[in-house]
């Protein structure tokens, strides 16, 4: 593992347990989050990004188990941590952003409270004043007036207490930030305003951020790589501007397809073909195929493997593999 | 390039498949894979069942089970639970004819027979007593039969029973118990019937008798039959009343609304049993009337959460798309209202009758519940408290009996309320 | 100073002191919510009485005759009727039956002495608050300490043990566990009384302040008084307590589980807070909210179970007192009693609600 890359995932598999059997949300999923990058994770909704999300962090619950894989965070494999020294990386190493701010937040406890439990969560011995010092100077940077940190979540508005969640993950300088779908209960001004923010923070403290998303358009906005996920496996991953120029997996090219594009008047909005996949029967050989307007005999068949498709980009796809392109220019 | 016609259709056989899989397969089948995913709970409700079909069963058929009528006089009183119970019984040889002491009987001027006792206990003036009764009976009857026996004592119980044993006498009359004891010394001596008339119970009392004299065990399987009456009739009243209000006040709202959940609210918080024993004073002990008052103390229950439900469930989106399409009021409130109420409405009915029957047990044991003649557990208690000191079977067994019925409900509707609340589940 | 005036000052005035204290520097919001709240009880108060009204006077039954016996003449009958104002049409008796128990004028007994009724009720007042009292702190512990342990450790063996326990122990009839209780321990064991509420003996030597021996014993440092009345409080507390424990862990465990799915609670966990801090911390004390309206309700139960423990530890309470009058047809008392418990219940409820908006700070702001 290189000194670039942060979080190495590798052959991750999450299932659920379910009436009717096993659910894999993740299957055998591989990646790398570089340092200093931010790294969009996209997909329809039950694709199985947030699982994802919250497995890398252990936080995952019963029903959730990881049934396997390795979690090679900053040269540890996270896996092999005891639920204490899990813990203590949490908050601390990893902080986690969730979706919707206002139940991410205790209503009986100031926010105050909030940010000195954190500190003292994992840094025991530090006094209340100097845990109430840092959280003020935290709050400041991310725009919180003093004043409000006595408050109570309900008495913020939305896009405050997305910040105060920002700020909780901070607290103890994360190395890396999990932002489960954080701007999807905001509009769309605060929302532009928050991910102004995520950039400024990435440039002011190096952090490392993976935003998982189904929302495209985010993603194009201010993430450096993007991670493409289809009924539990990744189908394609590689830097922003080349997938939104040159989508090489069938599924991201109809994804980018469906965004609709005020420019071309006269055009049909575009819809994908069938529905996504049942988990529990999951399609044979590759997942899309069923869908798949490129769909060859192979791909019913056997599951594609990751191959390169340009300068640090990869796509799981028959299409790319070297013997089937000779059959399909044949 | 394949079209995209043939390789959808692989999926879509798939899907309905399994889904139609998961249809065919029966009740049992699922009630088997339920035991897995539910685990304990499952086992929760699975034993309860078992424990409240076993009540119903007893108390639809409470004779099949239960020796004695509950109201009958079986025994002596307080006898200890597995006693037999302590009568003078006749003891003969084997091939004696003798079964009571009329058989003793002989024509005027004959010999006397002679009829054995120990030394010094009761049952010479037993003898003495009952035959006494007999003569005059038979003198009435006028067929020159006398029985004037002759009594004669011995010694202890082996003495008296070598002497049937070898026909010097021939009949003795010992304690039941006492034979009993030594019955396998003397194989060819039988004891027939109580001299006194009464029946011996040939397993004794598993629970002994109270202090009149009835079979505990007896009036413990009869009363299942009043505990479950006064249960389900009390709650379903309950709820006849209360699940429409609660649906049609949660639906209309408005002043009809608050008005009635003022009062229903002052209702519910009230103590129920207080306001029980309230009517019943008044009203008199009977058990319609014990009915009536226990159901009106839970139609706020049913109220409640019905109108909690009815609530939340008007403001899910499906019930603004079904008044879209130009659904009528009444169709709502019957087709999408009221089946979501019904799970809740279930756990609460069994809770209920769990309740009930411990209200109406409270109830008995004041006093004020049921008449005191019925056989009804609360009202055994209520006798049997004065004797605790000295018999304490008359009040454990009765009290044992109202936990495991009220226990079999409670786990019910708790096991169902795990498995159905939607908040409960983790998933 | 009567014992009954005594505890509601005790009890009053710092309650009274707190409410101001809040009502003014509250929000508005609190304030319009106090104002509402205490606003509502009067209603409550008007139903029930109308409901013991109701029920005492208007269902089928003739108090008078039941309570002359089949010996008293019809003249005695016209006598006590009037003197009862049970000649008077309905609305009027309805009108003074309100203001009775508005003024606390509840009129004397019917049969055996014709003393004053509140006299009598307030003589047996702290003895059932004596009772009430430590079986409901028994109830809570048990509760919510069980209740949570379930929770955090649900489908594990404390959850399925707890849950067991609390169903057993709902099931028991509570007048049979307390007669249980007595034949072991006062009858076979012989190691606890089982009747009254201190040894005859020894009360002749106590002060009655507040009527709470209790307090009392420990007011005039009467040591002996003290242990007997710890010692016959035992059993009853015990069988109160243990009883309604059983209701309490269920709802501390429903509402702590229901906590513990919250959003927050999975972001405290992320945060790398312990597992402990998050769930007695967090959890318990979101969820505690509900759960104390909840405890207000079940004084409904706990009076009721009152009423039985009484009866059967012969305890000197209102319970027993109205279970006694009942028996001697005293109607006058009865009506009495049951109109104080209304009274009761609806001033701990309104009591409870005032809490709970404290706790609340979603009420306060």
């Amino acid at each position: 593992m290189s000194a670039e890359t942060l979080f190495s995932i590798r052959n991750l598999t999450v299932e659920y347990q379910t009436r009717a059997g096993a659910v894999k949300a993740a299957d055998d999923v591989n990646f790398d989050i570089r340092r200093g990058e931010i790294l969009g994770l996209v997909g329809e909704s039950g694709c199985g990004k947030s699982t994802l999300g919250k497995a890398l962090m252990r936080l995952h619950r019963i029903p959730a188990r990881i049934a396997g894989g390795e979690l090679w965070f900053d040269g540890r494999d996270l896996m092999t941590l005891s639920e204490n020294e899990m813990r203590a990386v949490r908050g601390a190493e990893i902080g986690m952003v969730f979706q919707d701010p206002m139940t991410s937040l205790n209503p009986v406890q100031r926010i105050i409270d909030h940010l000195t439990e954190t500190v003292h969560a994992h840094e025991p011995k530090t006094s209340d004043e100097e845990a109430r010092a840092r959280a003020n100077v935290l709050a400041e940077k991310l725009g919180i007036r003093a004043e409000r940190l006595k408050d109570y979540p309900h008495q913020m508005s939305g896009g405050m207490r997305q910040r105060v969640m920002i700020s909780l993950a901070l607290a103890l300088r994360a190395k890396l930030v999990i932002a489960d779908e954080p701007t999807t209960s905001l509009d769309v001004i605060v929302e532009a305003k928050f991910l102004d923010l995520l950039r400024e923070l990435r440039q002011e403290f190096g952090l490392t951020i993976l935003i998982i998303t189904h929302n495209i358009g985010v993603v194009a906005e201010v993430a450096d790589r993007v991670a493409v996920m289809y009924a539990a496996r990744l189908v394609e991953i590689g830097g922003v501007k080349e997938i939104f120029a040159d989508p090489k997996h069938p599924y991201t090219q109809g994804l980018l397809h469906s965004v609709p594009n005020i420019q071309l008047d006269g055009a049909e909005l575009y819809k994908m073909e069938g529905i996504p996949p049942n988990l529990l029967y999951p399609p044979s050989g590759c997942r899309f195929h069923p869908r798949c307007p490129f769909a060859m005999e192979i791909c019913g068949v056997e599951e594609p493997t990751f191959e390169a498709v340009g300068n640090d980009h990869f796509a799981e796809c028959w299409l790319y593999h070297q013997a089937s392109q000779v059959e399909v220019e044949k | 390039m394949s079209s995209t016609e043939g390789s959808n259709t692989p999926t879509k056989r798939e899907t309905e498949g399994w889904q139609n899989d998961l249809q065919r397969v029966g009740l049992v089948r699922r009630l088997l894979m339920a035991r897995k995913w539910y685990g304990v709970d499952w086992w929760f409700v699975a034993i309860s069942a078992v424990m409240v079909l076993a009540f119903i069963f007893i108390a639809f058929f409470p004779g099949l089970l239960a020796p004695y009528e509950p109201d009958q006089i079986v025994g002596t009183s307080f006898l200890h639970p597995g006693k037999y119970p302590d009568v003078p019984v006749l003891v003969v040889r084997t091939e004696s004819t003798v079964e009571t002491l009329l058989d003793l009987a002989t024509p005027e001027g004959e010999d006397r027979p002679s009829v054995g006792v120990v030394q010094g206990g009761t049952e010479a003036t037993a003898v003495r007593e009952h035959s006494q009764e007999l003569d005059d009976q038979l003198i009435q009857d006028g067929n020159g039969l006398r029985l004037r026996p002759r009594i004669e004592r011995y010694d202890d119980v082996q003495e008296l029973l070598n002497a049937v044993n070898d026909g010097t006498i021939l009949a003795a009359v010992v304690n039941s118990n006492e034979f009993n004891q030594v019955k396998s010394d003397y194989p060819d001596l039988r004891s027939g019937d109580s001299i006194l008339g009464e029946t011996a119970s040939a397993g004794g009392f598993i629970m002994g008798t109270n202090e009149i004299g009835q079979d505990v065990f007896s009036r413990l399987l009869w009363g299942t039959r009043i505990a479950l009456i006064v249960g389900f009739s009390s709650s379903i009243i309950s709820l006849l009343l209360g699940l429409p209000l609660g649906l049609l006040a949660g639906y209309f709202g408005g002043a009809f609304d608050r008005l009635l959940s003022l009062v229903m609210d002052s209702l519910y918080a009230f103590p129920g049993l207080i306001l029980a024993i309230a009517i019943t004073s008044v009203l008199g002990p009977s058990i319609y009337n014990v009915i009536v008052a226990i159901a009106v103390l839970y139609i706020p229950t049913y109220y409640r959460i019905v109108r909690g439900q009815t609530l939340t469930v008007k403001e899910e989106v499906y019930i603004e798309a079904a008044k879209s399409i130009g659904a009528r009021r009444w169709e709502i409130l019957w087709r999408y209202i009221y089946p979501n109420v019904i799970p809740s409405v279930a756990i609460i009915f069994s809770v209920n009758v769990a309740d009930a029957i411990l209200t109406s047990a409270g109830l008995s044991f004041l006093g004020l519940g049921l008449p005191p003649t019925m056989a009804d557990w609360g009202i055994d208690l209520a006798r049997g408290q004065r004797f605790i000191q000295t018999a304490w079977w008359l009040i454990t067994y009765p009290g044992i009996a109202i936990m495991l019925i009220v226990l079999a409900f409670t786990m019910m509707g708790e096991g169902l309320m795990e498995i159905y609340n939607p908040k409960l589940r983790e998933r | 100073m009567t014992p009954i005036a005594f505890i509601l000052l005790i009890i009053g005035v710092p309650l009274v002191l707190m409410l101001l204290y809040v009502f003014i520097r509250g929000s508005m919001g609190l304030r319009r919510y106090i104002l509402t709240r205490i606003g509502l009880t009067l209603p409550m108060i008007f139903i029930l009485a109308s409901l013991v009204f109701f029920i005492m006077r208007i269902l089928p039954g003739d108090p008078v005759r039941s309570a002359l016996g089949p010996r008293g003449t019809a003249e005695q009958a016209e006598n006590m009727r009037r003197t009862l104002g049970l000649d008077q049409p309905l609305i009027v008796q309805y009108g003074n039956f309100l203001i009775d128990i508005i003024t606390l004028d509840f009129g004397t007994s019917m049969v055996g002495g014709h003393r004053p009724i509140i006299d009598e009720m307030s003589e047996r007042f702290p003895a059932t608050l004596e009772l009430i009292i430590p079986s409901s702190i028994l109830a809570l512990a048990i509760g919510i300490i069980g209740g949570s342990l379930a929770a955090s450790k649900r489908r594990k063996f404390p959850d399925y043990s707890l849950r067991v326990y609390s169903v057993i122990i709902y099931s028991l009839p509570i007048f049979w566990f307390g007669l249980m209780l007595q034949l072991l321990f006062g009858i076979q064991w012989k190691l606890l009384p089982v009747a009254g509420r201190i040894d005859p003996v020894i009360r002749t030597s106590l002060q009655p302040v507040t009527n709470l021996y209790l307090i009392d014993s420990l007011i005039s440092g009467n040591w002996p008084a003290f242990w007997s009345g710890v010692q016959h409080l035992i059993l009853p507390t015990i069988t109160l307590g243990l009883v309604l424990s059983g209701v309490f862990v269920r709802m501390t465990r429903i509402n702590v589980i229901e906590t513990l799915q919250a959003d927050y609670i999975a972001a405290a966990r992320a945060r790398g807070i312990r597992e402990r801090v998050v769930v007695y911390g967090h959890a318990l004390k979101n969820a505690m909210i509900p759960v104390i309206t909840l405890i207000g309700l079940q004084v409904a139960i706990l009076l009721a179970g009152a009423v039985l423990t009484e009866t059967i530890f012969n305890w000197p309470g209102m319970g027993g007192y109205l279970v006694q009058r009942i028996s001697s047809r005293d109607y006058t008392a009865v009506q009495s009693v049951i109109a104080m418990f209304a009274l009761l219940v609806a001033l701990i409820s309104l009591a409870v609600d005032l809490v709970y908006s404290l706790l609340d700070p979603r009420v306060r702001y």
